[in-house]
């Protein structure tokens, strides 16, 4: 094990995480994140035993899930596997695809409410340009949050994930805390 | 105080507020124009031509005249139309357009002028001399013609933006519009209910009829109680639906905290950006005034206006209690005011209706077939005169209500460019049947404005509307209305030879429309822009439609003939603030930090823009007061000893599949397909047109597997490039790609020394020359068991190596670094050192690949393969691009404290400094702290065969010119042999 100390995407020791109201928003860097794309005459295989889901959801299996990020690619999210060579694991699980590490590229943050979707839901229409039947549990999208890429995936009606690109990770907590306190003082 | 019995307002919520100095009171649910005449005030502005004396007009967002400035300091806000204003306490205002007191402006004398200022005053007046006019004839123009200031101080309000969707959007919340939401929320629909007044009803507020033998508001109330308890209805008020977009989109502004005293934590106002599937408009209609002379005096009105500020807001529209009320009217809409305000007790004069058959309604006397012909009264109406059966009669009034009919509210239905359309029966133009695609115009937008009628044609509409989505929505109970249908009569204005207005925000007359009619400026576009009719804030809503008739009288043609003015977006003035959408400052865009900026942070580096990342520009020390004593120690020590830099902003591709090689092939110029396992090569990407488009590294991890660097400025530009490529042009390569320029903190450690300092982290990895060489590259572990991967690649010119650690460990790996690094002179450098060493090096950057240039340009011709193609390289061959004579250089000024500006151009010495005898340019310029003097690279026209002349540099902007030698661009090493020790 190497005794270098790793540093979250804000830049600290420890995972930032803030209330607002019925609202938690933190930082969760315990995934192991990598990319699975097919090749040519491929079929879809079942890594960890996720149905690799279609466009615009996700799919769970145990303590990982797989989210449709492009034709014939998804993002296989690995609980606890944030400081291991989750790649290799995931290729040992799909040999035949290409499979790139992502565990860095991607910050994850999570927003959990207290009580029930619509809190979420308003603190989203702030912030991204979704219906709200993307906000259904199991629904994973790809969209722009004030211009930065974006995935959001519910997790259950209280739970939902927004991974954006772990450099811009300051800019992404400012627009999530920013909403969540200005849905906080309206309230 | 004028104030009446009744009205929407809590009286037991008195509100306290200023205008122009002086306190008066007011009750919450009052408008600033309702307080201010329920205290008698009428006088509110002056006009913006003439500065003649002017008062409230109407009583919602078509106001011509109450403008008003609000607050003071930075959040002063002029031009707000107290008609829409929500009292609040502490509310202050004041009038605008005026010098000295607004009783006792002295621009009055504007008004004696008027025979000067006739329409196409400015275009006929100001012609000459030119240099005047911007700089004297706009200034004084301004000055006295126009409407309130701005603070000049930053907004120091807080604005937000958001996104919603539904099913359908229903424009206004009067009869038409509450039946439709009410219609579609009980069918399931998802409904957003919008109105730009704080309370839903519209006109329903305004008037009397009973609805279930109830006050409408009853109604209004039962019916929004209903519509909040539905969770798929969403009900917004004080949201001025201002646009309607494609694709069902619309533009809104909702006013969150406008009706609260300012304060620096609430949001002002959010902009919301609603997609709809379908939507109602059910904007209601405008009414119409009647052109007479003198008809512009504080105390005229509409008498629609008049009848909600009577009913709704219990407010006379008197100066005094005693004050008599006359109405001049064309229908029966008149009368309606008159009996409201018998109603409330407010002394009728009289009606005067243009019909010779005129009805009687009530106990008031009617003046039939009668017109107002003049009126008196400086500061506030006094009398007006009666003209009946060829007779003329002064009599008192305190205030005269005019109603000429309805203009249903089109605006958002011609924002796609439809035309309204006219009814001669409704006598008016109607929603353009080829307006947006989902819209449905209910009630009186759609011509059917009487209130039985309003709320059938609300419910049906939102049925009709729902049906082309595939759901079926029931009827809803309507309420029972006693009211019976208006009749009217054509009539436009009262003939004189006097100045009667028809546009009052931008003092606009008959006379005008008749002159501009007699310069042949007849067209309806015309018209507007000669007479000003229609601009300024209310965009002509009160005038447009009565400008038309007058146009259409005067050329003997019917109304239609003549035409109409569209609309654009926004229906209301719309805040630059709120469509900024809340950002500003640092936050003004996203913006990225690489893994080691907290470190570079502490280390009290100082930060540039590159793109959307902040890199660390130097790392200045104690006793260094200029950056370039920075940067010089930083390019010295990365020559002598060994340098640190975060460069993970390059841009990393990962590529893989069987066809990996092959692709690279194509969209690199040079052949990739023969790079080894565990190697690197530099590749230069072109364009389709044969221009160079970015360059990078490209290194081998595996036969299949390939990571492709690009510059921190094209990394997006480049992964879009490639997936076009395998898309659209090869989708039959089998190869996957994606971005992990994220995923990787990459450190360049540069410098003689920078072997001996890795050697120092790695894990039992051979970084001998021999085993690990110059271009190598390989995965491997360091700090005890971390994974890694190691490039030995320069871009400094020294030995070098980039090593990228997991982001994560970026913070880490760079103070490990640095604590190992100590005895060996170890300097992090910025990006400042970084352009210096490759200038030095004489390797391009942005700069040179700036678009319009080739490899051969860059000395690199031969890299563009002729034994495969390749993206752009068929075209690089044309006869224009081949020939180009121009090469990259370097140049030595003669003086070596001369710094020659990037930008310059270059000509031979003694040659005219022309586009014709241009010889090329300059890219990069720096000081060399290694040479001791600036240096510079740029293009030269057969620059290779120049080495040794000397040639200007000129800066013709600042008149600078510059003798310089021509040398190589390879300041240092030309040979390349300390990147291979």
């Amino acid at each position: 094990m190497t005794d270098l100390i790793p540093l979250t995407a804000l830049g600290a020791t420890e995972l930032r995480s803030e209330r607002f109201g019925a609202l938690t928003i933190a930082e969760d860097d315990s995934y192991g994140l990598a990319s699975l794309t097919l090749r040519k005459g491929q079929s879809a295989p079942t890594p960890f035993g996720l149905t690799l889901p279609e466009a615009g959801f996700a799919t769970q299996s145990g303590s990982t899930s797989a989210i449709w990020t492009g034709p014939d690619q998804w993002l296989i999210l690995g609980e606890g596997k944030g400081q291991t060579d989750f790649a290799a694991e995931v290729l040992a699980q799909a040999p035949q695809a290409s499979v790139t590490e992502q565990t860095e590229g991607l910050v994850c943050f999570d927003i959990r409410s207290d009580v029930e979707v619509l809190p979420i839901a308003a603190l989203m229409s702030k912030l991204v340009n979704l219906p709200p039947e993307n906000y259904a549990t199991g629904r994973a999208t790809r969209t722009g949050l004030e211009h930065m890429t974006v995935f959001l995936y519910q997790r259950d009606e209280r739970h939902l994930s927004i991974l954006g690109m772990r450099s811009y990770a300051g800019s992404l907590w400012h627009a999530l805390v920013t909403a969540a306190a200005r849905l906080a003082q309206a309230a | 105080m004028t104030r009446l019995i009744g009205g929407l307002i809590d009286r037991t919520a008195p509100l306290s507020f200023s205008f122009n100095g002086k306190t008066y009171q007011g009750f919450k649910g009052d408008t600033l124009a309702s307080a201010l005449l329920a205290n008698g005030v009428q006088l509110v502005g002056r006009s913006f031509k003439y500065h003649r004396p002017r008062g409230i007009f109407t009583s919602g967002s078509e106001e011509p005249n109450a403008l008003v400035t609000l607050h003071s300091g930075a959040r002063t806000e002029p031009n707000t139309r107290a008609t829409v204003t929500e009292l609040f306490d502490g509310l202050e205002a004041s009038s605008q357009n005026h010098i000295g007191p607004l009783e006792r402006d002295l621009l009055a004398i504007n008004d004696r002028l008027a025979p000067l200022f006739a329409a196409g005053f400015y275009y006929k007046t100001f012609m000459w001399p030119r240099a005047f006019w911007e700089k004297l004839y706009e200034p004084a123009i301004r000055k006295a013609a126009g409407l309130g200031a701005l603070s000049t101080l930053p907004d120091p309000d807080t604005y937000d933006k958001g996104f919603l969707h539904c099913d359908l959007l229903v424009i206004g919340g009067g009869a038409a519009g509450l039946t439709a939401a009410l219609t579609a929320g009980r069918a399931g629909a998802s409904v957003i209910l919008a109105d730009e007044d704080f309370r839903f009803g519209g006109r329903l507020l305004a008037e009397s009829d009973l609805l279930d033998d109830s006050w409408p508001s009853e109604w209004v109330d039962r019916t929004c109680a209903e519509l909040a308890s539905l969770p798929n209805v969403r009900l917004m008020p004080r949201t001025t639906v201002f646009g309607t977009y494609d694709h069902g989109i619309f533009g809104a502004v909702e006013r969150v905290s406008d009706h609260l005293p300012p304060s620096d934590e609430a949001v002002r106002q959010t902009l919301w950006r609603i997609t709809a599937k379908r939507s109602v408009l059910a904007a209601g209609a405008i009414e119409r005034h009647i052109p007479f002379q003198d008809n512009d005096r504080p105390g005229i009105m509409l008498a629609g206006a008049m009848r909600t500020y009577v009913n709704r807001w219990a407010s006379a529209p008197t100066r005094n209690a005693d004050d008599q009320v006359a109405i001049f009217t064309n229908g029966d809409g008149g009368h309606r005011t008159a009996l409201d305000l018998l109603g409330k007790g407010v002394p009728v004069l009289g009606v005067i209706d243009t019909r010779p058959d005129a009805p009687v309604f009530g106990k008031y006397k009617v003046f039939a077939g009668a017109t107002v012909t003049g009126t008196k009264g400086r500061l506030g109406l006094q009398a007006i005169q009666i003209r009946q059966n060829g007779q003329s009669t002064w009599l008192e009034a305190g205030a005269l209500g005019v109603a000429g009919g309805w203009n249903p509210n089109v605006h958002l239905a011609s924002h796609h460019r439809g035309r309204p359309v006219w009814d001669e029966d409704r006598l008016a133009f109607l929603p353009p049947k080829d307006g947006p695609k989902g819209m449905f115009p209910a009630g009186a937008a759609a011509g059917n404005g009487a209130t039985s009628v309003a709320l059938a044609d609300g419910m049906r509409t939102a049925q009709q509307a729902l049906a082309e989505l595939g759901t079926t929505a029931g009827n809803i109970p309507l309420p029972r209305v006693t009211d019976t249908p208006d009749t009217q009569a054509a009539y436009w204005h009262v003939p004189t030879t006097k100045r009667a207005w028809v546009d009052f925000q931008n003092d606009v007359t008959v006379k005008d429309i008749a002159l501009a009619h007699k310069e042949n400026m007849r067209p309806v576009e015309h018209l507007k822009r000669w007479t000003t009719l229609g601009m300024a804030t209310d965009q002509g809503k009160t005038a447009n439609i009565s400008a038309l008739a007058v146009m259409a009288e005067l050329t003997g043609a019917t109304i239609p003939e003549t035409g109409t003015t569209i609309f654009r977006p926004p229906y209301t003035g719309v805040s630059l603030s709120v469509l900024g959408g809340g950002n500003t400052g640092r936050h003004f865009r996203p913006y990225r930090l690489t893994p080691t900026h907290a470190w570079a942070k502490v280390q009290g580096a100082a930060f540039t823009e590159v793109g959307p990342w902040m890199r660390a520009q130097y790392f200045p020390r104690d006793g260094e007061t200029h950056w370039r004593q920075t940067v010089d120690r930083e390019v010295l020590s990365v020559r002598k000893d060994v340098g640190l830099c975060d460069v993970t902003t390059l841009g990393k591709i990962d590529v893989q599949g069987p066809d990996a090689a092959e692709f690279l092939n194509r969209v690199y110029a040079n052949t990739m397909a023969t790079l080894k396992v565990g190697m690197v090569r530099y590749g230069l990407m072109l364009r389709e047109d044969g221009h160079l488009f970015d360059d990078g590294t490209c290194a081998r991890l595996a036969d299949d597997h390939f990571v492709v660097t690009t510059t921190t400025a094209n990394a997006g530009a480049v992964y879009r490039h490639m997936e076009f490529a395998h898309q659209c042009l090869w989708p039959d390569l089998d190869v996957q790609m994606i971005s992990t320029t994220d995923a990787w903190a990459q450190i360049a450690v540069a410098g003689p020394k920078s072997r001996q300092l890795l050697q120092r982290i790695v894990d039992g990895f051979d970084l001998s020359n021999e085993a690990f060489p110059f271009m190598a590259c390989a995965a491997l572990t360091v700090c005890g068991g971390l994974r890694a991967r190691l490039f030995r690649i320069s871009f400094s010119g020294e030995l070098a190596y980039e090593i990228a650690v997991p982001a994560r460990y970026g913070h880490a790996l760079m103070e490990r670094l640095m604590t190992l690094g100590k005895d060996l002179g170890v300097t992090p450098y910025g990006s400042e050192a970084l352009a210096v060493l490759r200038i030095e090096k004489g390797h391009a950057a942005g700069a040179e690949l700036n678009g319009q240039t080739t490899a051969q340009m860059l000395g690199l011709g031969k890299m563009v393969s002729a034994k495969k193609d390749s993206i752009g390289a068929v075209m690089s061959r044309r006869e224009g691009l081949a020939q180009d004579g121009r090469r990259l250089v370097g140049l030595l000024p003669l003086e070596p404290q001369s710094q020659i500006p990037a930008g310059s151009h270059l000509f031979t010495q003694g040659a005219a400094q022309t586009m014709q005898s241009d010889q090329g340019w300059v890219t990069s310029s720096c000081y060399s702290p290694h040479l001791g003097s600036y240096i510079a690279l740029g293009y030269l026209e057969n620059g290779h065969d120049r080495i040794g002349e000397v040639i200007t540099a000129a800066n013709p902007l600042e008149g600078q010119s510059f003798a310089a030698k021509v040398v190589s661009a390879h300041f240092i090493d030309p040979e390349g042999g300390r990147l291979r020790d």
